[in-house]
């Protein structure tokens, strides 16, 4: 107490020093700016040691396959099966192959994928399409290798003919964004009737680091610019408007320097981090509505500064703990970039309280008095008009308590109902706008074929050359068909289509023989067979090099985690109607997404309580009483109860972003609570002793600090309502609606609940702490 | 300066033009890689290695009789003892210069011996990172061939001869093949992919004199890309062993002579 109140008088003494030194050291932050780096890699939320990544990585060298694919799609409503279409995605293939950073000896088109077939008795295994045909023969014939195949149908073609996909995969550590760029370049030189979509995980995490940094360039400043408007819109004072506004930017600007600073990438979630502590730094409001109040009394600006930051230091102290706590609960998750994001808005909120006792106070003497004193006249008119509602709305629950109270619980109990409702579920493609590239790629692409989404399902056995077995190939083969009948799987593949196209086509293409053969020497040979002439990741991508490993390739009709789980449940049900000495693990980027997504609702459980005992211990500490600090969280509770009834009645997914807020929304909804009991109880000692007029003053004075902190909140986050991706429009709305609902709550319900429960909050003394510092009249 | 050496350089060129040039060095360096004796026998192990070191191993016989001249028609027969499932399974290519070769397999499990189209030289050699290409050779017309240096290999003197594909159908960009001035084996081949970039590395590891014929008995081709290498020994090599041309048929493709394959 005494080093905040000597830094309060250091600050007012001193100011210009307070403010030399924060712009010496914002500027020494903003050095660190130019370092920026951003992570948009999913595979990144979770460490790089779990074992889902372990895993998959050991998977993707194993059988040869790539981190990362650009999709290509061409469609022509005419069909592509035409020598103009055919000519162009010869030549657009023979350009991508030319591509740095491009495996093109793995880049699959009609041109590239090996086709086994059989012609006049000569079998064929070479590259389905090795020349653009020339004549509506040769077109004809190679529809015909094309539909005769299924290993290209769907895959590289869709059922009706009128799309087509160019699988591009990228060499390790390549750029994904340069090589989407320079293949857009290369189809933007063909002309003609075609559409063409580009997809695939490197694009989706190029157009998302780039949304990210228009949140951060663009939305946050506009969210900066609402912010100060409306301030000055409360205060009618230039100078405090532009004091709230160089606090925010300074936290902002230490914090983010700091995170770069330190090496850190910005990921989806310390992208918010300008307008979260711009946000937070609302809360500073209680300090200028406070001093306006006081120096409307006393008319002497410096003994206002004091007397402000005494009364308000304790609540702002531990309306600070709170959010900060809150926020650092986070550093507890698993997901990595929900972690980082926990310690830099920690760190800027703590920030953010250090300018609270120095920097205000400091910019607060430079304040004309003239211009206080003009803006405070309006500020007495203002009071008559926003305070009388807020005293009306507090009087509803001080007069008629029960009433209140009984209404509120039918709305939780609802709400309640609303929540055993939510579905949790990740699903990244839909964070794009349904008007994005990506997603309009996306979309096209999963109708047309089957599916951008990929999973792996690896089956292991015990010993090698297990793969070669008839018995092993017929499993897989009867695995694929069990789980083609699940409406979210569009392809399988295996190593039981090429033995079985092999066996077909030895046989002079007889559909009598789509079958695996009956020996194990049979399957090897044709293996064997296919191996001298295919490329050597055909089978390196469904087998390992000793045999005791197969990989069956499952894609996906959507990116939802959901889809994964029922392919492993489909696989769980199959090996028990059908055991074989096996084991199945899920692999790919799918599984991933479903792992990730269990981690998220884990994340939450465990965040959510962690946080909710956080809280309540630092109100506990802020009332020094168990009681108050249970009635404080009432509000908190109720708030979140509510949007998450909402959110489960929606059919919203409760994503990631959702989860987190759950946590921190905790930390800074509970400042409401903490600022009307803790005003509250100092009312009720200092003046009156009447315990309804006590909540009707608190309601009206520090209420109207309530409500503007939680309007400027609402409204640096209702830019975000605006955001490109979604998850940024979901955390605009779900913060906006907090904090509305929480600060109407505390209002509401506070005085409802203390009306309630007077007896057994108020039968025992008040305790002489130093959130009631009873020294001055009104506070 | 610049003068001298232009003078310099219209002198030595009545002696560029008596040297060899790219394309005889590399007509040279085929015959006595790929023709030499009039037939030819080997047992060839194979070992396929991926980045990690698994080993994969191939054991064939290989016998090769020549029609006529190096440079001419030539005929492949090969018999495989591993891996074990594919045990008995031969094969059989008529290679012709300028014109595609004919491919035959028999597949013991189903009794029937296939043709094989061949339409692609640039595929692999039984999932080796040999192609049919590397393993029987490529046109020389189909290449401009320029000796650009001379280097040592080991203690060997070399030619450097870049070889550049003059139509598209090649796999490569451009190689740079070491021959050998006294023998004219190629010691060292360096492939480049068609953005210029090393992708494949061919050494002659070990060269024996066998019956007169200076033969790599060890060598490796390694795909710098993926990091795969295979490595190849022929052990019992043997050269003029009058392999009768009856040989080379459908009949023994399915039971081929004990002699021939051990």
């Amino acid at each position: 107490m005494t080093t905040k109140f000597s830094l309060v008088e250091f600050s007012i003494g001193r100011p210009k020093v307070i403010i030399a030194a924060t712009v010496v050291l914002t500027l020494a932050f903003l050095t660190q700016f130019p370092r920026i780096k951003t992570d948009t890699n999913p595979k990144h939320m979770l460490p790089e040691t779990s074992d889902v990544r372990v895993w998959n990585n050991e998977v993707d060298k194993v059988f040869a396959l790539y981190e990362d694919t650009i999709v290509v799609g061409v469609e022509n409503d005419a069909g592509v099966l035409n020598r103009e279409t055919l000519g162009r995605m010869f030549r657009i293939t023979g350009e991508i192959l030319k591509l740095e950073g491009v495996a093109s000896r793995d880049v699959n088109s009609f041109s590239t994928i090996t086709n086994v077939t059989a012609e006049a008795g000569t079998l064929k295994v070479g590259p389905l399409m090795p020349g653009a045909p020339q004549s509506q023969a040769e077109v004809e014939a190679l529809r015909r290798a094309l539909f005769g195949n299924p290993l290209f149908v769907n895959r590289i073609v869709s059922p009706d003919g009128k799309t087509t996909a160019i699988y591009v995969p990228l060499e390790k550590g390549d750029n994904g964004a340069e090589i989407a760029e320079k293949i857009r370049a290369v189809l933007a030189r063909e002309s003609g009737p075609e559409r063409y979509y580009i997809a695939g995980d490197p694009v989706a995490r190029d157009t998302f680091g780039a949304e990210m940094f228009k949140l951060m360039g663009i939305f946050s400043p506009i969210a900066g610019m609402i912010m100060f408007a409306a301030i000055q819109f409360m205060f009618r004072n230039l100078a405090l408007s532009l004091a709230m506004m160089a606090v925010a930017m300074a936290a902002i600007i230490w914090s983010m320097g700091l995170l770069i600073g330190a090496g850190f990438p910005v990921h989806i979630m310390s992208s918010m981090a300008p307008v979260f502590l711009m946000a937070i730094a609302t809360d500073s409001i209680h300090i200028f509505n406070e001093f306006y109040f006081r120096y409307r009394e006393k008319r002497d600006k410096l003994v206002a500064i004091r007397e402000t930051m005494q009364a308000v230091s304790g609540p702002v102290r531990y309306t600070a703990l709170a959010t900060a706590a809150g926020f650092a609960v986070l550093l507890f998750m698993n997901i990595i970039p929900v972690k980082v994001f926990g310690g830099l808005i920690a760190f800027g909120t703590v920030v953010l309280r250090l300018f609270s006792f120095s920097l205000i106070p400091a910019i607060l003497t430079f304040v004309k008095e003239a211009k206080v004193a003009k803006a405070v006249e309006t500020e007495s008119m203002e009071l008559d008009r926003t305070a009388r509602l807020l005293r009306r709305i507090g009087e509803v629950g001080a007069t008629r308590p029960l009433a209140t109270t009984l209404v509120g619980l039918a709305f939780l109990l609802v709400a309640i109902a609303g929540t055993s409702k939510i579905h949790v579920n990740n699903n990244l493609v839909a964070w794009f706008k349904p008007s994005s590239e990506i997603r309009v790629a996306d979309t096209a692409m999963n109708q047309a074929l089957g599916g951008t989404s990929l999973g792996y399902l690896v089956v292991l056995a015990s010993e090698p050359e297990f793969m070669k077995r008839p018995e092993a190939v017929r499993w897989l083969e009867g695995l694929q068909r069990h789980l083609e009948q699940l409406p979210v799987v569009g392809k399988t593949f295996s190593v039981a289509d090429y033995v079985k196209r092999i066996n077909q086509v030895l046989h002079d293409d007889d559909k009598k023989y789509d079958a695996v053969p009956d020996t194990k020497e049979a399957i090897g040979q044709y293996l064997f067979l296919f191996s001298m002439s295919a490329k050597p990741s055909d089978l390196d991508n469904v087998v390992d090099s000793t045999f005791q490993k197969a990989n069956l390739w499952v894609q996906l009709k959507t990116w939802d985690a959901e889809a994964m789980r029922q392919v492993t449940h489909a696989a769980e049900t199959y090996q028990r109607a059908h055991p074989l000495r096996v084991a199945v693990k899920p692999a790919g980027i799918a599984y991933f997404n479903l792992v990730w997504n269990d981690e998220v609702l884990g994340d939450m459980v465990r965040g959510f309580a962690i946080a909710l005992a956080v809280v309540f211990i630092i109100l506990v500490f802020a009332f020094r009483s168990a009681k108050w600090a249970l009635i404080g969280c009432m509000p908190l509770l109720s708030t979140i109860l509510l949007i998450y009834g909402v959110v489960g009645f929606a059919g919203k997914d409760f994503d990631m972003p959702l989860s987190v807020l759950s946590t921190l929304s905790l930390g800074m909804a509970v400042d409401f609570s903490i600022h009307f009991i803790s005003r509250f109880r100092q009312r009720l000692v200092d003046a009156v002793g009447d315990v309804q007029e006590a909540l009707l003053w608190t309601a009206a004075r520090p209420g109207k600090g309530i409500v503007r902190n939680a309007v400027l909140f609402a409204a640096a986050f209702s830019v975000m309502l605006f955001a490109p991706l979604t998850p940024y429009m979901a955390v605009g709305a779900f913060i906006v609606a907090m904090m509305m609902l929480s600060a109407l709550l505390t209002i509401l319900y506070l005085p409802a609940l203390i009306m309630l429960g007077r007896k057994w909050l108020l039968d025992e003394p008040m305790p002489a702490a130093d959130t009631a510092p009873a020294r001055t009249k009104g506070g | 300066m610049k003068r001298w050496w232009m003078l310099f350089a219209v002198a030595l060129l009545p002696l560029q033009a008596l040297a060899l040039s790219g394309e005889e060095a590399m007509k040279k360096s085929q015959a006595a890689f790929l023709y030499p004796g009039k037939d030819f026998k080997t047992r060839v192990m194979m070992k396929l290695i991926n980045k990690d070191g698994q080993e994969r191993v191939r054991e064939l016989t290989m016998l090769r009789k020549n029609a006529g001249e190096p440079g001419g028609d030539q005929k492949y027969f090969m018999y495989f003892f591993q891996p074990a499932d594919v045990k008995d399974m031969s094969f059989m290519i008529y290679k012709y210069p300028a014109k595609d070769d004919d491919r035959w397999l028999f597949i013991p499990a189903i009794n029937m011996v296939k043709r094989i189209a061949a339409q692609d030289k640039r595929s692999s050699f039984v999932g080796s990172d040999f192609t049919y290409e590397d393993v029987s050779g490529r046109d020389i017309e189909d290449d401009n061939h320029v000796i650009e240096r001379e280097e040592k290999v080991g203690n060997r003197d070399c030619y450097v001869v870049k070889s550049t594909p003059k139509g598209t159908d090649a796999d490569f960009g451009h190689k740079f093949t070491w021959v050998d001035k006294a023998n004219f084996l190629p010691l060292k081949e360096e492939q480049y992919d068609k953005r210029g970039n090393r992708y494949k590395l061919f050494s002659a590891d070990e060269v024996a004199n066998i019956k007169g014929f200076p033969t790599p008995v060890k060598r490796t081709m390694k795909n710098l890309q993926t990091g795969h290498r295979t490595e190849v020994t022929y052990v019992k090599t043997d050269y003029d062993l009058g392999i009768e041309d009856s040989l080379f048929s459908e009949r023994y493709l399915r039971q081929p002579p004990r002699k021939w394959v051990d």
